[in-house]
């Protein structure tokens, strides 16, 4: 049983032009202490898949269908349909979230010592003596330098890598089984991401603290995770162990993403995926990706919308003619979004 | 290095003033750009990378005098840019057009594309109304776009064609020089391969200067002959793309390249982890302003600010650096004894939240 098991979830939007399926039919799993990429590009619904996990989709977003279950202790709880308030003791308990801005996802009139210490209070019974000293113990943690001076700081007078080092350490005040983190260095320079990368892998081998990291950067995807889950246009086109994934890429997409990044001095010009990434109300039929694959072999792919299939352990990818991608060889003709 | 630069600036010095109190008197000043040259030869394209607050933003804008410059020159095709007025600024000025990062903000939403991109021939009186289309169209194209683009709104397009857009603007006026400050940082990767060979393709055809402005190494490496490093409002190394990415000299690049994540487990380096935060520049430190970050920092890295070392066109600023090219040998060499000082030096220091 892993710790978190997401099954065939449909996260729709009802807005006056009609219904966008953001996220339509998305399974992952997550096991004790492993760390998860999700990626994509901006719209593929990978922060709705996080959003939905803590049932925080703001309206006119509904979960329409699926399963979410989340593993405490043995027993297992559906958190699509868990009542309110015992999701409330999940959010924050079970699960932690990590946001890309942590000035605006912290509270600008609150010191950082009483935000840390009103997570802990949410979740235990502890006077506000204890839950201060667990905020500085969690400071201490995230090797913040100075703790007792942070602690009667605002957030303003942090910089943004001291932000995050705050919003990791709320996020493990009450020890959680899993840290989602959507885009946690993505506002950060390289440096600073560099610091905040090697804190929350540190951490994850000190606490066993599995991790959900969404980003769209397929560098940071390499260095940190596990396994990675790759995201477009709403669907898991292709999941693998990380090392599988970007040894021995499968999916049209997925190996178009990878060639698309330059590396190295200028030999040539640089692959491209033709054509833009679509808006969830203009999804495809058929194949999702079929209008800006190199490979699709038309009318099939435009007709059948491909099933998600593992092709060797672990690896699931969502397209039938895989077989013959072993050997990546990109489209590089350039054309206009 | 090379015989008759495009653009040479030389000294280049931009303070913003802090003002404080009911009479907003000036209290301080941020030094953003703090005394940075370069050249760059026609055709050539210079990389300019740093992280947020470097000063390489202001940079772009201080050659082109969208900012004032405190201090320094810069000479466009010989001509003294700080010392020019009126309509003589304005001609140079149709020669050096910049575009910028964000697509959604660089463009003005209630203008269609024709306004946006006539402006500029109108302000330099350029073409009767026929040659003007004719020049809109031939600019639109040569960005990948069509002529039916004129009489839409940029809200019509995607953040790719709207950077296209940005990109036809600064083409119509026929310019020789663009700045382009992070022109692909906030397209999605697929879309920033089609911008990146767009920018080559036009390089190439055009015979186009590029100042090239980004925090993405890659790109930079990519895209550029030469590339500088900024920090703190200085350029700390300068090399061509090769020599700097091959054999990085500055602790600071040497740092900064090993921080990028890569997937190429080829070309991944050992992750020096700097301690602290960039400090403002409203108060730079003494001596090299990378010291209270840098792992190898020495007594006279606190109180001398190092000059310029150079060694085959290789500038570096760094007191270490100097010593270990001092030592002799190959540029090269010295450069992996510095890489292997800084990989000890950084083992065991556990990285700290603030400096």
């Amino acid at each position: 049983m892993p710790l978190l098991d997401i099954r065939d979830l449909v996260t729709a939007f009802h807005t006056p032009a009609g219904r966008v399926p953001a996220v339509d039919g998305v399974s992952l799993a997550i096991g004790r202490g492993r760390t998860l990429g999700l990626v994509g590009e901006s719209g593929c619904g990978k922060s709705v898949t996080a959003m939905s996990i803590l049932r925080l989709v703001a309206a006119p977003g509904v979960i329409e269908s699926g399963k979410i279950l989340l593993d405490r202790d043995g027993q297992t709880s559906d958190l699509v349909s868990l009542p309110e308030r015992d999701l409330e003791r999940v959010r924050g308990g079970r699960i932690g979230m990590i946001f890309q801005e942590p000035m605006t996802s912290l509270n600008p009139v609150f010191t950082i010592g009483d935000q840390i210490a009103e997570a802990v209070r949410l979740h235990r019974d502890v006077t506000p003596a204890l839950a201060r000293a667990r905020a500085l113990e969690m400071l201490r943690l995230v090797r913040m330098a100075d703790p007792e001076r942070r602690l009667d700081e605002y957030p303003h007078q942090l910089s943004g890598g001291m932000r995050q080092r705050v919003m990791i350490a709320m996020a493990l005040a009450c020890e959680p089984d899993l840290v989602i983190a959507d885009e946690p260095t993505t506002a950060l320079d390289v440096t600073i991401q560099a610091q905040i990368l090697e804190l929350l892998g540190d951490l994850r081998r000190r606490l066993g603290t599995a991790i959900l990291l969404i980003t769209h950067d397929l560098g940071v995807v390499a260095e940190t995770c596990d396994d990675v889950a790759v995201m477009y246009a709403g669907r898991i086109v292709e999941q693998a162990p990380a090392d599988e994934l970007f040894s021995n890429p499968r999916h049209p997409y997925t190996i178009g993403l990878l060639a698309a990044r330059p590396t190295g001095r200028r030999s040539g010009p640089l692959a491209t995926i033709p054509g833009m990434v679509p808006a969830p109300r203009d999804f495809p039929a058929g194949c999702r990706f079929h209008p800006r694959c190199g490979f699709a072999r038309l009318p099939d792919c435009a007709a059948h919308a491909p099933a998600l299939v593992e092709i060797a352990p672990g690896h699931l990818v969502r397209c039938p003619f895989s077989d013959a991608l072993g050997a990546p060889r990109p489209s590089t003709a350039g054309s206009a979004p | 290095m090379t015989p008759t630069p495009l653009l040479d600036v030389a000294g280049l010095e931009t303070h913003f003033p802090v003002r404080k109190g009911l009479l907003r008197r000036q209290v301080g000043s941020v030094r953003a750009v703090d005394g940075v040259g370069f050249s760059i030869a026609k055709g050539r394209t210079l990389g300019l990378v740093g992280e947020s607050g470097c000063g390489k933003t202001t940079v772009g804008r201080s050659v082109l005098r969208l900012v004032e410059p405190t201090a320094g020159t810069v000479r466009f095709d010989g001509a003294d840019v700080r010392a020019t007025h009126g309509a003589d600024l304005r001609a140079l000025r149709r020669r050096m057009q910049i575009v910028f990062q964000d697509p959604y903000g660089s463009l003005n939403p209630r203008m269609t594309v024709r306004a946006i991109l006539e402006e500029g021939l109108v302000i330099h009186r350029l073409g009767t109304a026929s040659e003007r289309l004719a020049r809109m169209r031939a600019a639109l194209e040569r960005t990948g776009l069509t002529a039916s683009a004129l009489e839409r709104y940029p809200h019509e397009f995607s953040g790719g064609q709207r950077q296209r857009i940005a990109i036809a603007r600064a083409l119509v006026l026929e310019p020789d020089f663009l700045v382009l400050d992070e022109p692909v940082s906030a397209l999605d990767v697929s879309i920033q391969a089609q911008v990146v060979n767009l920018l080559v393709e036009l390089r190439e055809q055009l015979g186009l200067t590029y100042l090239f402005i980004s925090h993405d190494l890659s790109v930079v490496e990519y895209l550029s002959d030469e590339v500088a490093v900024m920090y703190l409002g200085r350029i700390v190394e300068h090399a061509t793309a090769d020599a700097l990415y091959r054999a990085p000299l500055h602790p600071y690049t040497l740092a900064l390249f090993s921080a990028v994540p890569t997937i190429d487990p080829a070309r991944r380096r050992r992750r020096i982890v700097l301690s602290g935060d960039v400090p403002s520049p409203a108060r730079p430190p003494a001596g090299c302003r990378f010291h209270p970050r840098c792992p190898l920092a020495e007594t006279v890295c606190r109180s001398v600010d190092p000059p310029a070392t150079v060694i085959d066109g290789h500038r570096v600023h760094c007191h270490v650096a100097a010593r270990e090219l001092d030592r002799g040998g190959t540029a090269a060499a010295a450069a992996a004894r510095l890489a292997e000082m800084m990989a000890g030096a950084g083992a065991d220091r556990l990285p700290a939240g603030a400096g």
